[in-house]
């Protein structure tokens, strides 16, 4: 089904490329060229991958207990900024050490960042989608400010607000095209699955998700479940958003990490909140992103066609009955479905 | 219908799409074949080899549209200027993410390009380090203030409280409640804050009794500069307060305030950066003037001088000035415009003290 969703999204994109009087197989053409043409490309790919893997996975653990997680770009950021922080801050520690607790440290920001979404549904019931809105506000305006004032480079003529560049043994390697954090992000991947699937810990979660009275009466206790899942979700933003300070961006700056977070809810919903799923998923909409400025360049069209075609494949995932419709497919397959679940309850 | 040719239906559109795809590809495709025919002949002379490849224009925008009615565009603009007068073409790409900037130059310097322009300071480090490994192509960084010269990169900068100031002067000359406000982007960014500190000392140079009333937008960098909702509420309090004449400089932000304004009987707004008379026409009841950045002209100049190989690095100034006064021709009256002569010839001897750089 997410396939076909895919394959319906790029043939209408290719649709509006012709009817913008543009030659679909070279557009198409140079944006796989872009996204996998050589050795660049396919770094690029990865690296744009790999936060949207861990934002993905930081919707789908959550939803797995049914809380709608909206909060991946604040606890993405705060995951960022705080890597960042020990990344440039402190020298001379061996890079065995050092990038670990980089790494560490912003997962942990992260973390706690989710946390209180999840406590407060715990203890108060109020709703995780507005708090994770309303925080993610707070963690941007929170993190502009620690990179405009105390954290600012403030050599040479920078009036740029951001840190200074990450001590060479804070920085995550690349092994010519591949990108250490990629491997991080498969891995983080598996163990979502993992826990999810095969631990007492993931029963819990699903059983919390499925039916929340239910679980309770069972002996699980709700608001423990809900407050540690918001914090494992934002564990994984904010180890995405520690990887792109630490591997890609070499640094963090205010501005530069915006709708990062908010992504991971696209690669969520098409891997239909299914962990491994969200590796194809992140590859598919990553390689689209690092091949989109090639396509432009070599063919004309406007780099927004591949946020329609993202557009227009999610709205084919959210909206089965269309394809079925379209595409006849009568498969009981997708009953299953449940994006909603989520919601309102 | 059946099933069957509902299906059959659908690939045959894909069929047709990828065949009206297939023809588009063909006509460059015959092109090129003939092109060896009509260039061989130029390539006979042996120093006229330099001049069969044309001269290439690339331009990469920051996180915006070249479309954006504000400093993309200027540039672009300057680009294209440029290019019809050298009688070659430009290109462009638009920057999605931050993240891409040295992606970006770098498919120019693949095609090629003889001259790649940068808009926006946030593509300095990319572009210093594109010039660099590229010590044969040229370089245009807009707004880019160059700490070390390098021989192929010009950064393109503008004195924007000088432009402010210039602004402020006319806006204490022409308030009567004797306060002014300001509705601005964010503060993290240098030339917003230099734009605001030129506009008050300018307001306040003309009128030492003028109360400005000056506020940045709260947000980080990702809403400060689209947020028209906010920076008309914002233009509403400064003018419930008392405010007269306006000035809005933040990108969709600050155009929200503009037309907030021309809302308002009696009050004055002033653009920002480009003449807004043209990119906000909404605004043209209160627009007074636009504090401007003549950006155009600046990337023209530059490059037709690395066209002619005659290129310096280092810092390029370009000029400022305010945009004409539209409708309200007859409300600036000889007095102030001397005034401004002044102002702008104290303001080119360095004479006037804008406030900026603080200190």
């Amino acid at each position: 089904m997410p396939l076909a969703s895919v394959v319906l999204g790029l043939v209408l994109g290719a649709v509006l490329i012709a009817v913008q009087g543009h030659s679909v197989l070279s557009a198409y053409g140079a944006l796989v060229l872009g996204g996998a043409g050589d050795a660049d490309a396919v770094l690029r790919t990865l690296q744009k991958a790999t936060p949207l893997i861990f934002g993905g996975l930081a919707v789908a653990f959550a939803f797995k207990a049914g809380l709608f997680n909206i909060g991946g770009q604040g606890q993405l950021l705060v995951g960022a900024a705080f890597a960042a922080g020990v990344g440039f801050g402190i020298d001379g520690l061996p890079l065995v050490v050092h990038l670990p607790l980089a790494l560490l440290v912003g997962g942990i920001a992260g973390a706690a960042w989710g946390a209180i979404a999840g406590v407060l549904k715990a203890t108060s019931g109020a709703h995780e989608v507005i708090v994770t809105i309303m925080l993610n506000f707070v963690a941007g305006n929170l993190t502009d400010w620690l990179a405009a004032n105390p954290w600012q480079d403030r050599s040479g003529s920078n009036i740029i607000a951001r840190t200074p560049l990450v001590e060479p043994s804070a920085e995550i390697p690349t092994w010519g095209w591949l990108p250490a954090g990629f491997l991080l992000a498969m891995i983080a991947a598996f163990a979502c699955w993992f826990i999810l699937e095969r631990t007492t810990y993931g029963f819990e979660v699903r059983s919390v998700g499925a039916n929340r009275h239910a679980a309770r009466y069972a002996g699980i206790s709700v608001g423990w479940i809900m407050a540690s899942t918001m914090a494992v979700a934002g564990l994984l933003a904010g180890l995405g958003g520690a990887i792109e300070s630490l591997g890609v961006d070499g640094r963090f700056e205010a501005g530069v990490n915006v709708g990062l977070g908010f992504e991971g809810i696209t690669i969520a919903l098409l891997a239909r909140t299914n962990p491994i799923a969200v590796i194809p998923a992140g590859l598919l909409v990553g390689l689209m992103e690092a091949g989109a400025a090639k396509m432009q360049f070599e063919s004309g069209v406007a780099p927004e066609i591949i946020d329609v075609i993202q557009a227009l494949i999610l709205l084919f995932v959210a909206a089965p009955m269309i394809v079925r419709w379209l595409m006849r497919l009568r498969d009981a397959d997708d009953r299953r479905l449940t994006l909603g679940a989520g919601w309102g309850r | 219908m059946t099933a069957f040719n509902k299906r059959f239906a659908i690939v045959f559109a894909v069929l047709a799409i990828f065949a009206a795809a297939c023809t588009g590809s063909d006509e460059p495709a015959a092109t090129t074949a003939a092109a060896p025919a009509t260039t061989a002949p130029a390539e006979a002379p042996a120093d006229d080899m330099d001049d069969a490849e044309p001269f290439k224009i690339g331009l990469v925008t920051d996180t915006g549209k070249v479309d954006d009615k504000s400093f993309n565009q200027s540039a672009w603009e300057g680009a294209q200027e440029a290019a019809a007068a050298l009688g070659v073409e430009a290109n462009y790409i638009e920057t999605e993410e931050a993240k891409d900037y040295d992606n970006n130059i770098g498919l120019f310097v693949e095609d090629g390009a003889n001259v790649i322009i940068t808009v926006g300071f946030g593509l300095g480090d990319a572009t210093i380090a594109a010039a660099q490994a590229n010590p044969d192509i040229f370089f245009i960084g807009v707004d880019q203030f160059q700490g070390e010269a390098l021989p192929n990169l010009a950064g393109l900068i503008f004195p924007e409280d000088q432009s402010g100031f210039l602004a402020g002067a006319l806006a204490g000359m022409l308030t009567e409640t004797n306060i002014v406000g300001a509705v601005l982007g964010t503060d993290l960014v240098p030339p917003v804050v230099a734009f605001k500190e030129g506009w008050e000392h300018g307001a306040r140079y003309t009128n030492p009794d003028v109360e400005t009333i000056s506020t940045y937008h709260p947000g980080g960098l990702d809403v400060a500069f689209g947020d028209p909702d906010w920076g008309a509420a914002t233009a509403r309090q400064a003018l419930d307060q008392g405010a007269d004449i306006i000035f809005g400089a933040g990108g969709a932000t600050g155009n929200g305030a503009l037309i907030e304004i021309a809302s308002q009987d009696g009050a004055f707004c002033v653009g920002v950066d480009t003449d807004q008379w043209n990119t906000v026409p909404e605004a043209q009841p209160c627009l007074v003037t636009s504090a401007m950045k003549l950006i155009t002209p600046g990337v023209a100049d530059l490059v037709a001088q690395a066209a002619s190989g005659d290129f310096a690095g280092g810092n390029y100034l370009g000029e400022v000035g305010l945009a004409p006064f539209h409708d309200f021709d007859d409300i600036v009256t000889d007095d102030m415009r001397a005034t401004l002569d002044d102002v702008l010839a104290g303001l080119n001897a360095g004479e006037i003290d804008t406030g900026w750089p603080p200190g």
